[in-house]
């Protein structure tokens, strides 16, 4: 017998399923345990229930719980923060490498960006360390807000903000390897000496 | 004195120092309507934007992957058997 509390809760989480798998196989990356760490989520957030407060955002509150998993789950797994040198992660970073690159025009880098490999930006993003994928994955592309954001991951809005700016620029130099490895920066597209 | 008053006008280090919450819109009223502003009589600091703003649609459209949604649902609604 279905009891009210179910038929709510499925109702209420049903529509993000995708989000929350999608976010799930960023962070785990692999389908299998994507899908342990939904399921999981699922049964956290049915257990608690009670505690979720009609008429706030419950895709926060659930996203939160997703992510509070994930990080208990994968305490140990999660590599310590690697030491990445940012004193040179300038803003704007891969505009301004396609910029200096001779003969782009703006359409082709408008180009650029349409030909990336869907999979390219998939590993770009994986390879990111998990706290700076984890703001960038709920920022770009789940769409949160800052202070949702902070809500989610239990951190202070400018942490929030210095792991998002870190994350994306860390992203377009990843990016810009890719471009050169893959061949999409050509002969005649020869970077300024 | 004048140190602390806000600026009439934002120049590019404003906007490339703005730039992230601008795209995340973030920024306050006035803060966006001067950042506009300038994008507005800008064009170097107005491309760089627009590159932005595409590469942030870019990561959206492309990260999506297909979820298996049936059988999230089917697990969902055994483990909500399960427990009843």
């Amino acid at each position: 017998m279905v009891s009210e509390k179910q038929k709510e809760f499925s109702k209420l989480i049903e529509p993000h399923l995708h989000s929350l798998y999608s976010t799930a196989l960023r962070m785990t990356h692999n389908q299998n345990d994507a899908e342990d760490l939904v399921q999981d989520t699922l049964y956290k957030a049915f257990r608690a229930l009670e505690q979720f407060q009609k008429d706030t955002n419950f895709r926060a509150w659930v996203f939160r719980i997703l992510v509070n998993t994930f990080i208990t789950a994968y305490r140990k797994a999660i590599k310590q923060p690697q030491k990445v040198s940012y004193d040179d992660l300038e803003e704007f970073f891969l505009y301004k490498r396609l910029d200096e690159t001779v003969g782009l025009q703006e359409t082709s880098k408008e180009d650029f960006l349409e030909n990336i490999f869907d999979d390219d930006i998939k590993e770009a993003l994986e390879n990111l360390p998990y706290q700076f994928r984890l703001v960038v994955l709920l920022c770009d592309v789940e769409g949160f807000s800052y202070n949702e954001i902070a809500n989610i991951i239990d951190a202070p809005l400018g942490t929030v903000m210095s792991r998002l700016y870190r994350g994306r620029k860390l992203l377009q130099r990843y990016l810009w390897n890719y471009a050169k490895k893959r061949g999409y920066i050509k002969d005649d597209f020869k970077e300024k000496a | 004195m004048t140190s602390k008053k806000k600026p009439d006008h934002y120049n590019c280090a404003d906007v490339e120092k703005l730039a992230q919450q601008y795209l995340d819109n973030q920024l306050d009223e006035e803060q966006r309507r001067l950042f506009n502003e300038h994008l507005d009589y800008c064009l170097p600091c107005d491309k760089k934007i627009e590159f932005e703003k595409k590469l942030k649609e870019i990561v959206r459209l492309k990260t999506r992957d297909k979820a298996p949604v049936s059988l999230l649902k089917a697990k969902l609604s055994k483990m909500l058997n399960d427990l009843s």
